[in-house]
């Protein structure tokens, strides 16, 4: 146990102790023109107060809810469908279209996004040429379709790896259940959305949970997009804004009082969804 | 920046006595604490041999920097590419002072000196000698490093602004080259007529925008005692705001960003056919439109006055060395000999590193690399002039990164939401003053 304790402080407490005091902090400067001295002060919550204050700030937050209101509940469908196709009986080269689907997933996002960009950007965009060609003007990059061409990529990349979850959870139920379920006269659709779905709900809690605190964090797909259009500013998901602050406005502590903020609003949602879930669970058991 | 570092947009500008009068008088006794300069620098034994570490993004700065090598075998140097995409390079560096571990020398520009200068990062040259280096640059791109009695970093190139047009293409449709901005508008129209569109406005390219407020006569910074006095939303910048949101709201220009893959692609294809940009822009279009050659040339920058001659600045940087640098005297040797020795600028000018920061560099022959994609114009001729006619009162302050920032996304904004370009600019202000007293500074609107 202590080996573990040991790792759990200086990995994981230690960096957010040290977040949560860099938050607490600020940066004095003295001297004609601040150019003298620098010395950090005891801030209080000033810096969480101008993060609050902060509409870009908020606004990204309004951004990535919205964007996971649709893109997660899309991609589960997706990826519970495909996991039920895969295991139904009649599937055929399962272990093929298994690995086709999971591959995005082994692509770096940063990568992904690259190579969407490049089928995003009028001009260079078979996409777009073919759109157009059949009198369809489209414009992947615009201020109200971006954050959908965003969600694209992230489906197109996760959709395979929450299929794999869903999977081994199917493949963890021993067979003879379903074959009870078929000598008891039940379809295949009976057998899936009677026996497989109610099975599949552990996993799919999980999943959902990563998706939630995967979309707050939400930032490597933005941050590569960023530059090929001028619909995504410097604060356009929470996490953007505060690298832009840390690194670009040179304030790491707003940016860790941003970071906080970020982590208390990613335990609320995911705890809120798995005590929305556990609740229902309970009533039906 | 020198043309390169296409991603982050920041115009190097002069700031000449910059922090002149303000910080001149508290200079002595304040300024000596940014920087080690209270200390005194770690001297090399003579027949010591030493490695210096140097932080650049600078296409083909490895060349000069073999050269040097050769020459000097005691202090050898070690070039180390950094990413110049969305100002990554500095994010880095502001990361290596705060870890205090940065590298001996850095390749840094113009506008984002003083951001340095907040850090403690730069080391002052003043008390190394310096200043007997003075005479050999141009005066205001020496002054863009120099705060108070401190001189902070070695001018390497700028970037005098100028007009970009594929002339047959103008020639065909019967438009001249405009010389003033009304006519630029007028040249914008009839561009549209023939199915292209004469150029972006790139909301997020600050440092273009900036360029252009300094042509109009804009001075965003200045300092009052020991204040920073912002004057982003003055009548000059007004006037640019004004003209540029007529040609976005008449869908006369484009608003993608400049310099990325849709940009380059209309480029090439005649799409857009000219450019507001600057010297070093020569490699950026012979590099990216090689189809084009020869159909380019370049005019200067149109005027807002019939016969005028106000010319701005976009890029340029320099050689600094950090205030942790472990052999500081070796290090401003090496910058200086970078950016003045006749050898290593002819290989420097070979990288397209924009326009000699050393008046000795002006004379060469080599300015003119792109000239058959120039259809044979002795194009920097053009680029010459505007710098000689730069004006040299502009001055940067700290923060610049983030001021571009504001702009770009108070732009983003309201091209989304129709408001007007003057909002953006009573806006960034506040917002830059704000910036401003967040870093512990003092700082007040200039109006």
């Amino acid at each position: 146990m202590l080996p573990f304790l040991a790792f759990f402080a200086l990995c994981y407490l230690a960096p957010v102790c040290y977040a949560v005091w860099t938050s607490l902090r600020r940066t004095r400067r003295t001297g004609p023109l601040g150019l003298g001295t620098e010395h950090d002060t005891f801030a209080g919550l000033a810096n969480y107060a101008q993060a609050l204050a902060d509409d870009r700030f908020l606004t990204g937050f309004g951004r990535v809810l919205l964007f996971g209101a649709v893109q997660i509940p899309l991609m589960t469908v997706l990826a519970t469908a495909l996991a039920l196709l895969l295991e139904s009986a009649a599937a055929r080269w399962v272990t093929f279209f298994r690995g086709a689907f999971f591959l995005p997933y082994g692509v770096p996002g940063v990568i992904a996004s690259i190579l969407w960009g490049f089928l995003y950007v009028p001009g260079l965009s078979p996409l777009v040429r073919i759109a157009q060609g059949v009198g369809w003007n489209v414009d992947f990059l615009s201020r109200g379709s971006v954050l959908w061409s965003v969600a694209n990529i992230v489906t197109w990349q996760f959709t395979g790896y929450t299929m794999l979850v869903l999977i081994a959870q199917l493949k963890s139920v021993p067979g003879e259940l379903y074959e009870a379920a078929r000598i008891d006269g039940a379809s295949a659709w009976q057998v899936a959305r009677y026996v497989k779905l109610p099975l599949l709900r552990p996993a799919l809690v999980l999943t959902t949970v990563f998706s939630i605190i995967g979309t707050l964090q939400l930032f490597a797909e933005p941050m590569v997009l960023r530059p090929l259009t001028s619909s995504i500013d410097s604060g356009y998901t929470p996490n953007l804004h505060a690298y832009s602050e840390a690194f670009v406005g040179n304030n790491q502590h707003r940016a860790a009082a941003e970071a906080v903020l970020l982590a208390l609003v990613a335990c609320a949602a995911s705890f809120g969804f798995l005590r929305l879930v556990g609740g229902r669970g309970k009533e039906r058991g | 920046m020198t043309y390169e570092s296409s991603d982050s947009p920041r115009g190097g500008v002069r700031r000449r006595t910059v922090l002149g009068g303000a910080a001149a008088a508290a200079a002595g006794l304040a300024l000596a604490g940014c920087g080690d300069d209270g200390d005194a620098p770690r001297e090399r034994r003579k027949g010591q041999k030493i490695t210096l570490t140097f932080w650049s993004w600078v296409p083909g700065i490895d060349r000069p920097v073999d050269l040097w090598n050769r020459t000097h075998p005691e202090v050898q140097v070690k070039v180390e590419k950094v990413s110049a995409v969305n100002g990554e390079q500095y994010a880095k560096m502001h990361a290596a002072i705060k870890a205090g571990n940065p590298p001996d020398l850095g390749q840094i520009e113009f506008p984002v000196i003083p951001s340095f200068l907040l850090d403690g990062g730069l080391r002052d040259l003043a008390p190394l000698g310096a200043a007997r280096h003075r005479d050999a640059f141009f005066a205001w791109q020496w002054g863009q490093s120099v705060f108070g009695s401190g001189i902070y970093a070695i001018p390497q190139a700028s970037g005098p602004m100028g007009l970009f047009v594929r002339q047959d293409l103008f020639d065909r449709w019967g438009i001249p080259v405009p010389r003033t901005w009304d006519a630029y508008a007028a040249a914008a129209k009839e561009v549209r007529r023939h199915g292209a569109w004469i150029e972006t406005f790139a909301p997020t390219n600050g440092n273009r925008f900036a360029g252009l407020a300094w042509q109009a006569g804009a001075k965003w910074y200045a300092t009052h005692g020991d204040t920073w006095v912002v004057h982003l939303d003055d009548a000059p910048t007004r006037r640019v705001a004004d003209y540029w949101e007529a040609l976005v709201r008449g869908k006369l220009v484009k608003t993608i960003p400049d310099r990325r893959d849709a940009w380059y692609k209309d480029i090439q294809t005649g799409a857009i056919p000219a450019w507001v940009g600057a010297s070093w822009g020569d490699a950026l279009l012979a590099g990216n439109a090689p189809g084009t050659k020869g159909r380019w040339r370049a005019a200067p920058l149109p005027q807002w006055r019939p016969g005028g001659r106000a010319y701005a600045n976009w890029g340029g940087s320099t050689t600094a060395v950090f205030a942790k640098a472990s052999y500081p005297r070796d290090a401003l040797d090496f910058a200086v000999w970078l950016n003045t020795d006749p050898g290593s600028i002819a290989l420097l000018l070979q990288g397209g590193y924009g326009f000699p920061s050393a008046k000795a560099g002006y004379a060469a022959t080599a300015l003119d690399a792109d000239k058959d994609f120039f259809g044979g114009q002795p194009y920097s001729r053009v680029f010459a002039d505007a710098g000689a006619h730069v004006d040299t009162s502009w001055q940067w302050g700290p923060g610049v990164d983030t001021l571009f920032q504001r702009l770009g996304d108070a732009f983003t904004d309201a091209l989304a939401d129709g408001s007007s370009f003057r909002s953006v600019l009573t806006k960034v202000q506040r917002q830059t003053v704000s910036d401003l007293r967040d870093k512990g500074l003092k700082a007040e609107s200039g109006r």
